[in-house]
């Protein structure tokens, strides 16, 4: 991945957002392609779901480690795997 | 008759994940004729990973047929992975098929993982760079094999299973932008080469369940974090069973599942 140069104004926004994007995917420890990166006017927001609450801890941790200047925070839920309640009949 | 099928995919299965669907598995026995796991089994497609499907996917009692996803091939291990799950009776189609006998009838599968390229008009063509046609290669050479495969298969019931989507309908929720890198319309192509009942995908983790090829079979993403459950069931048949008749009278076509 790239390195940013310091600067006062640090790395544009979309960049940062497609960096993370990025890492999500091919940081082994994380490798997960369902996240989005939303970018508000406070922070970056994270927001899909994943297979456990670990995995969820672990893509802040990674990314706040790579980003520690950006705010981020999180809408990541775990995916439910209950079994289902209906069938779908499909005559 | 009715041939009864649960599917699942991306379950991305780590050791983080052990034992998490397992209570919904064990009702499968009995309830089900077959479950089929539409790729992503894993999330790096280590042999470790596959063990752990295994682990958690293998003993049943119920046939389990699954494709791969681009998950289990990131690792380059995809023959101890297919190795792994051979060892818990878990059959992975790659370009074939294989036909269940069934309380039902005779339950044909054929699987790919199938591949990207975008769908009709706004797909990638076979033109150019070498690299862009090698792409564009690997998606129309695993359609075809798709469609030969299921063409081929004699059986009752006729489903397909990929990783890949075989139509935009059920991608409705990803950005477009990236439909090419979700699936290919030569898949949904393939799909309607043959008698096929329905085509089960995943792979778009934020798209949405129901969709239908031209051709006018259904197809279901039934990626975990679409369906948002363990697994999901589809009873496939010419005509439904008094039990169920009584059921789509009294709650629309959906029945309560115990
Ligand atoms: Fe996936
Ligand atoms: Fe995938």
């Amino acid at each position: 991945m790239t390195a940013y140069r310091d600067s006062v104004a640090g790395p544009p926004d979309e960049y940062v957002e497609a960096e993370i994007h990025r890492l999500l995917t091919e940081d082994p420890a994380v490798a997960e392609q369902g996240i989005t990166v939303v970018r508000t006017e406070r922070a970056l927001v994270l927001h899909g779901e994943v297979e456990s609450a670990h995995r969820r801890e672990e893509i802040l941790r990674r990314v706040a480690d790579r980003f520690p200047d950006v705010s981020i925070t999180s809408d990541i839920g775990v995916v439910r795997a209950q079994a289902p309640t209906e069938i779908e009949q499909l005559p | 008759m009715v041939i009864r099928i649960a599917a699942v995919g991306d379950v991305h299965v780590d050791e983080d994940v052990l034992g998490r669907f397992r209570p919904a598995l064990e009702q499968l026995a009995g309830s089900v004729d077959a479950l089929l796991l539409a790729g992503d089994l894993t999330r790096h497609g280590t042999e470790a990973e596959a063990r752990c499907v295994a682990r958690e996917f293998g003993g049943l009692g119920v046939p389990v047929v699954a494709v791969l996803g681009n998950h289990d091939h990131q690792c380059d291990e995809v023959p101890q992975v297919v190795g792994a799950l051979a060892e818990a009776d878990i059959t992975v189609l790659e370009g074939d098929g294989v036909v269940l006998d069934c309380p039902g009838g005779r339950l044909g599968v054929a699987g790919v993982k199938g591949f990207g390229g975008g769908f009709a008009g706004r797909c990638a063509s076979d033109f150019g760079e070498p690299e862009m046609k090698a792409f564009v290669r690997t998606t129309t050479e695993s359609a075809d094999r798709l469609g030969e495969t299921l063409r081929a298969l004699d059986c009752d019931v006729l489903v397909a299973l990929t990783h890949y989507a075989p139509v935009p309908d059920t991608l409705a929720g990803e950005p477009l932008e990236i439909y090419p890198f979700l699936g290919c319309y030569q898949l949904g192509q393939a799909v309607d080469s043959a008698p096929t009942a329905l085509a089960l995908h995943g792979h778009a983790h934020h798209g949405s369940e129901r969709g239908t090829t031209p051709g006018g079979v259904r197809v279901r993403n039934v990626a975990h974090p679409v369906i948002k459950q363990a697994y999901s069931i589809f009873h496939l048949g010419d005509h439904l069973d008094q039990g169920e008749v009584s059921g789509v009278a009294a709650g629309g076509i959906q029945q309560p599942w115990s």
